[in-house]
């Protein structure tokens, strides 16, 4: 199977300019052109270990970042987005290139890929049982995510939850993880194996930098998982640790309200929902400590709260 | 007189006395208390008004029979104004 990091950096480079490179991501084929040296270099640090789908297939994504023209290619130089031909966003400086590449490819399956009920959540997997953590920016979800990735936690992702719309199943989308401002340092000391991005400054989120997906994860990107648990989580400093069970019908509303496209999918997103909560226990977690967090969810996995 | 409102087919699903129900007028999800899903679902089987609605769900509430009735009434507006039921 071709990879992108089998990939000489000329050829990455050659690809990326010419026809495209059609990465390989879940279930999604995205063929992405640029010529914008930092979204290459993070796609060739992110994205090494990522399948690169043959010439010709079916591509569910068409994504171009080029350099401005004209003056603006030397002063101030910025990055334009183009999604099947439309320009959706507006520019980004140049530096920016590599997390507007996170964010787009998160904003064409948000917004297009309505074969599944798309949650806004991080979903992990360890000894076959999923676990879904949904939550607003700013509860540690991500900070989270990152620390259970080094304890054999499995990544189907750190920002969309994939439904399957007639089994409740959940499909594997392992991506880089994001990670904003206190959280870099925070997963740096915590994971000192951890393969981190450049840190991009000065973004609309802040100070960004993403976490490189583990390879078994990807690896293992055609494998779905079963749904155990949706935790809510909340970091709160100084606070001690705290699991408790939520009724389903309010986890139901909850999920809902963190979907990208359930009012979409109409009474079909009402069923596949239903199904989810249905397969798992529902809880609200408080945590300041990501050690004590870990032992929790290691009993998470092996079916006890 | 009330019933449920033409088109909605209250799907719902229903934990720990708990209920969410999807409103095919609107597309929204309601989240509801088991005895409202008790009483769309009285009017599902036929149209009624709060008193007969009072005499067949007595069981199912704990309130005085007055109370109920009232009680009824307030449910069957909030109810008719997420377009659930109308009257007829």
């Amino acid at each position: 199977m071709l990879t992108v990091g089998s990939l000489s950096r000329a050829e990455l480079e050659a690809r990326l300019s010419g026809a495209g490179l059609v990465l390989r991501t879940g279930p999604f084929a995205n063929r992405i052109r640029s010529d914008v040296q930092p979204l290459i270099d993070g796609v060739a640090l992110m994205y090494a270990d990522y399948p690169v789908d043959p010439e010709g297939g079916f591509v569910d994504f068409h994504l171009d970042f080029l350099r401005s023209g004209g003056l603006r290619r030397w002063v101030r130089s910025q990055v334009h987005f183009a999604y099947d031909g439309t320009t959706p966003f507006q520019p980004l400086p140049l530096g920016q290139a590599y997390p507007m590449l996170e964010w787009t490819m998160n904003w064409c399956v948000s917004h297009r890929a309505h074969g599944y009920l798309i949650i806004h959540a991080a979903v992990l997997e360890k000894h076959g049982r999923a676990i879904i953590l949904p939550a607003p920016p700013g509860s540690g979800k991500s900070t989270l995510t990152a620390a259970l990735l080094g304890h054999g936690w499995r990544l189907l992702s750190d920002e969309m939850t994939l439904v399957h719309l007639d089994d409740a199943v959940l499909v594997p989308l392992p991506r880089p993880v994001s990670l904003k401002n206190t959280s870099i340092d925070i997963i740096r000391a915590f994971r000192p194996d951890a393969v981190l991005s450049r840190p991009v400054e000065e973004t609309t989120k802040g100070t960004i930098a993403h976490l490189k997906a583990p390879r078994d994860s990807i690896a293992r990107a055609a494998e779905p998982a079963r749904p155990a648990c949706i935790v809510f989580p909340r970091w709160e400093a100084g606070a001690a640790i705290a699991l408790d069970p939520m009724p389903k019908a309010r986890a139901f509303m909850q999920v809902a309200d963190n979907s990208f496209n359930y009012q979409v999918l109409g009474a079909r997103g009402f069923a596949a929902l239903g199904r989810l909560i249905d397969a798992s226990d529902a809880y609200t977690f408080r945590y300041s400590n990501l050690h004590e967090a870990m032992a929790l969810f290691e009993r998470l996995a092996q079916g006890a709260a | 007189m009330w019933r449920v409102t033409p088109g909605q087919a209250l799907a719902c699903r229903e934990w720990d006395g708990e209920a969410v129900l999807y409103n095919d007028l609107s597309g929204n999800t309601h989240l509801l208390d088991g005895a409202a899903l008790d009483l769309l679902h009285a009017l599902r089987v036929r149209p009624a008004d709060a008193a007969t609605l009072a005499v067949r769900l007595a069981d199912h509430f704990d309130a005085g029979d007055n109370d109920l009735v009232s009680l009824i009434d307030d449910m069957l507006v909030t109810l008719a104004g997420l377009d659930l039921i109308e009257p007829c």
